[in-house]
């Protein structure tokens, strides 16, 4: 074939833009450790990265979701064991006064006790964490108990949290059955039955029964909240594990693999300036520079 | 007998085609860095021998040999060449204009990185689930307030930004067509100097290279057929004559552009009848008008067929118009729209309204903090999803009032607490979008039938949206790939075609040495000759003197 120096040197200047642009897209990879930036750079990684980003923000979202289950069940948990702690107090006092050798003015000392064991049970049942009233279902924006007014919770629904896709967990206790309103009628009773000057240990007694009751509704409760702590600590543990795999499966998908792109930037380099030391000769003396 | 003077004669001759050899040589190396030059060669030709055959020749042993003369002055270039240039020229110019349309279409849709859409509706559904779990507080509220808006801001984005390049290509279209038209102008102009050249057996070679230039670029903008005519008169064999032009359809319809020293133009045909190269709204035909820019009226070329298979001329003006949109009648006579930005308008569109409208019905079904039941979150858009992404925005609506419940307590009031509209909206994403859903959390059996929102056929709007930048990816990695390897192809004729025709300097040294000698070897055959006149004249006939 018969080659012309325009030739040669348009060749040149074209090798030369090439590499440019291998160089360009290898230090774009670098720079945003992405093996793409655009939708044509590679079709199906780009819409696995949609997916996968998905992913991922759904599973941080539950992972987020967790820390408000958490405080759900914790601070429910701990306000039922205080609540659990006042109630043995008041069983304990039934069984001391409920001794014969208890005369009036003992058990009026033990009213006080009992009074002040009621108020403390009100306080409890009004617990409140950030905005939200923990024992009236649904209904967290008002206060579930105000004994003094009749007021008693009324709102059995669930609080449920989305832990993982479709898997609502619920993160409340039933506080119509921890803070009924038999359970304070029942202390009411008890504490007009300890003002009574008539009172024998035998009418003590006879709310040992309704307290055990009370009692077991509380620790029923205290034990599925415990059974979904568990749950929620395995889903937990469950989801970490899912945002590990989602993250290594994006990385996997979209990130560059750091050491191959620099090799493969190095040998461009080495490439490039042979290309460039070569268009140095391209440029060869002519025939004229012999010619005399 | 033959003439005393004839070697004189004979040695003038080859002196005269000597020098027109060195003269071409020096055109060649001053054109070395000419564009579109093809070096040029003398063809030389010996003369008519002495003596001619006829009745009363002379008596001689053989002819007599009269010298040389330069019988042409030809251009070295293969017309094959130029017709696969063309070719090339012409896929590169098409697969060109797309692959930048789509790249720029890439940089406004961002995907995927943490801004594009799919990032801020991912937000959006975020800040619901966190809603979810905290539906009594006032922060998190303004927080889906805020998302909302910044996924309808996002929405209003990506529609100004894919119409604002949207009209860029327009004028694309607009300036590419008036190049069109000048390059047409020009070949009609070179034609019409050509034509006044060649009847006298003369060949214009530079002005051949100047009209193969010309087409050359013209081959980039639309498909076309070059046929030569002869011209005219007593033309020389090597004259390569008068381009006649035409488009060619993917039809393979033609239709002439430049006939001799006459053209046509391009352009769109707005009722006038006067010529006009501004791309309307609605692109359906291109006219061709006159030289002097009135429209004729029986030459139109259809863009598409019914399906909207697009007919007209390969090149960068057909792909300016398939990304630019171009509409046709169907067979029911139904006008549609095709093309890479319309239907990228068009799936925004579509998201957007099922977007928007499945989320105010899932809305309207919640109950808000002040236990009213919902309003409506988004802007109604009607039942027409067209310009949804241009049209969709937050109605009016406060914090208190974002529906996020599902029961009220026995006094109407609202369960505050209660978020499980909340996850309904946030699910919404998910959902396939031809079905009915049942809504969690609320008392009786609600539920949607989405078929009354869907513009989605049977997709949810994440694998919608993922369907829709997989094939944008798809068709720019397609135009990106074809425009390289058109690129490649075009390089690899237009090194052959170098090859053929371009300047080699050493080449021209070596004719230039050649040429030279030859020159001063007819000069010293000239002193010859003269030295034996000499002798004839003054050193004979002094016998006895």
């Amino acid at each position: 074939m018969r080659v012309t120096q325009s030739m040669l040197s348009s060749n040149m200047l074209r090798n030369l833009t090439q590499s440019y642009e291998k160089m360009g897209k290898q230090q774009e990879q670098i720079a945003t450790q992405k093996k793409i930036s655009r939708p044509s750079d590679d079709p199906v990684v780009a819409m696995k990265g949609v997916l996968y980003r998905r992913n991922l923000t759904e599973v941080e979202q539950y992972k987020r979701n967790f820390s408000e289950a958490y405080n759900w069940v914790e601070n429910a948990d701990s306000s039922l064991d205080k609540a659990n702690q006042a109630m043995q107090r008041l069983r304990e006092l039934l069984v001391q006064t409920s001794n014969d050798t208890y005369d009036a003015e003992q058990r009026k000392a033990t009213r006080a006790e009992v009074e002040q064991l009621k108020e403390h049970l009100e306080e409890i049942g009004n617990t409140k964490f950030g905005d939200k009233y923990l024992f009236n279902g649904t209904d967290t924006t008002n206060k579930p108990l105000d004994v003094a007014n009749g007021v008693y919770p009324e709102n059995n629904e669930s609080v449920e949290i989305e832990l993982s896709k479709g898997v609502h967990i619920k993160v409340n206790i039933d506080g119509t059955s921890v803070f009924s309103q038999e359970m304070f009628d029942d202390i009411d009773n008890i504490i007009a039955t300890l003002e009574d000057e008539n009172t024998t240990g035998d009418d003590i007694n006879n709310f040992l029964t309704n307290m055990d009751t009370h009692m077991t509704n509380l620790s029923n409760e205290r034990s599925s909240l415990g059974a979904r702590y568990n749950r929620i600590e395995l889903m937990d543990s469950r989801v970490s594990e899912q945002e590990v795999i989602a993250t290594r499966v994006m990385s996997d998908n979209e990130d560059i693999d750091f050491e191959k792109v620099i090799t493969d930037m190095k040998v461009q380099e080495s490439v490039h300036r042979a290309a460039l030391s070569v268009g140095s000769r391209i440029i060869q003396p002519s025939l004229m520079d012999f010619l005399r | 007998m033959r003439s005393t003077f004839m070697g004189l004669e004979t040695a003038k001759r080859a002196l005269f085609t000597q020098q027109s050899a060195l003269h071409t040589t020096g055109h060649n190396i001053a054109n070395a860095n000419t564009p579109g030059y093809s070096r040029q060669r003398v063809n030389f030709g010996t003369t008519t021998p002495f003596a001619p055959a006829a009745m009363n020749r002379p008596q001689l042993p053989g002819q007599m040999g009269t010298g040389v003369e330069a019988n042409s002055i030809q251009r070295v270039r293969d017309s094959f060449l130029d017709i696969q240039y063309r070719q090339e020229s012409n896929k590169l110019g098409y697969w060109d204009s797309k692959s930048s349309a789509i790249s720029e279409m890439e940089n406004i849709v961002n995907e995927p990185t943490t801004n594009g859409l799919g990032a801020v509706m991912g937000e959006f559904w975020q800040s619901l689930q966190d809603l979810s779990v905290y539906p009594e507080n006032d922060g998190a509220r303004n927080v889906v307030l805020e998302r909302g808006q910044s996924v309808v801001d996002t929405f209003h984005y990506l529609n100004d930004s894919l119409n604002q390049i949207k009209d860029n290509i327009g004028n694309e279209i607009s300036v590419s067509l008036d190049s069109v038209n000048s390059l047409l102008q020009q070949i009609a102009s070179v034609n019409s100097q050509i034509s006044d050249v060649e009847p006298h057996g003369n060949i214009p070679n530079d002005l051949y290279d100047r009209r193969d230039t010309l087409v050359d670029e013209l081959s980039g903008y639309i498909d076309i057929r070059v046929t030569s005519i002869k011209s005219e008169g007593d033309p020389a064999d090597e004259a390569e004559g008068l381009y006649n032009i035409s488009i060619v359809g993917a039809n393979g319809k033609e239709e002439i552009l430049v006939a001799n020293k006459d053209y046509n133009q391009l352009g769109f045909s707005n009722g006038s009848g006067k010529l006009t190269t501004s791309t309307p709204d609605d692109v359906n035909q291109i006219t061709i008008f006159s030289s002097d820019g009135k429209e004729i009226a029986s030459k139109k070329l259809p863009l598409s067929d019914e399906n909207g298979n697009l007919l007209f001329s390969q090149g960068r003006v057909r792909g300016l118009i398939e990304s630019y949109g171009y509409s046709y009648q169907d067979s029911t006579g139904t006008t549609q729209v095709k093309g890479t930005y319309p239907e990228m308008l068009d799936n925004l569109d579509r998201l957007a309204y099922s977007f928007s409208q499945t989320f105010n019905a899932v809305h309207e079904k919640g109950i808000d903090l002040q236990g009213n039941t919902g309003q409506s979150f988004f802007g109604d858009l009607g039942t027409d999803h067209e310009n949804a992404s241009k049209r969709i925005s937050m109605s009016d609506i406060t914090s208190k009032e974002v529906a996020a419940s599902t029961t009220t307590n026995a006094d109407g009031d609202v369960n505050a607490g209660d978020g499980k509209n909340a996850v309904n909206l946030s699910n919404i994403q998910n959902w396939l979008m031809n079905e009915t859903v049942t809504l969690d959390g609320f008392d009786g059996a609600e539920s949607i039938n989405l078929n009354d929102y869907n513009r989605l056929e049977t997709a949810s709007m994440n694998s919608f949206y993922e369907g829709v930048i997989g094939k944008l990816g798809v068709q720019g990695l397609q135009a990106n790939r074809l425009a390289g390897n058109s690129e490649i192809l075009k390089q690899s004729v237009e090194e052959k075609r170098m090859s053929v025709s371009s300047v080699s300097l050493d080449e021209e040294m070596t004719n230039m040495i050649q040429f030279q000698h030859a020159y001063n070897a007819a000069a010293r055959n000239i002193t010859m000759v003269d030295e034996m006149l000499d002798k004839i004249i003054n050193g004979m006939g002094l016998v006895g003197r």
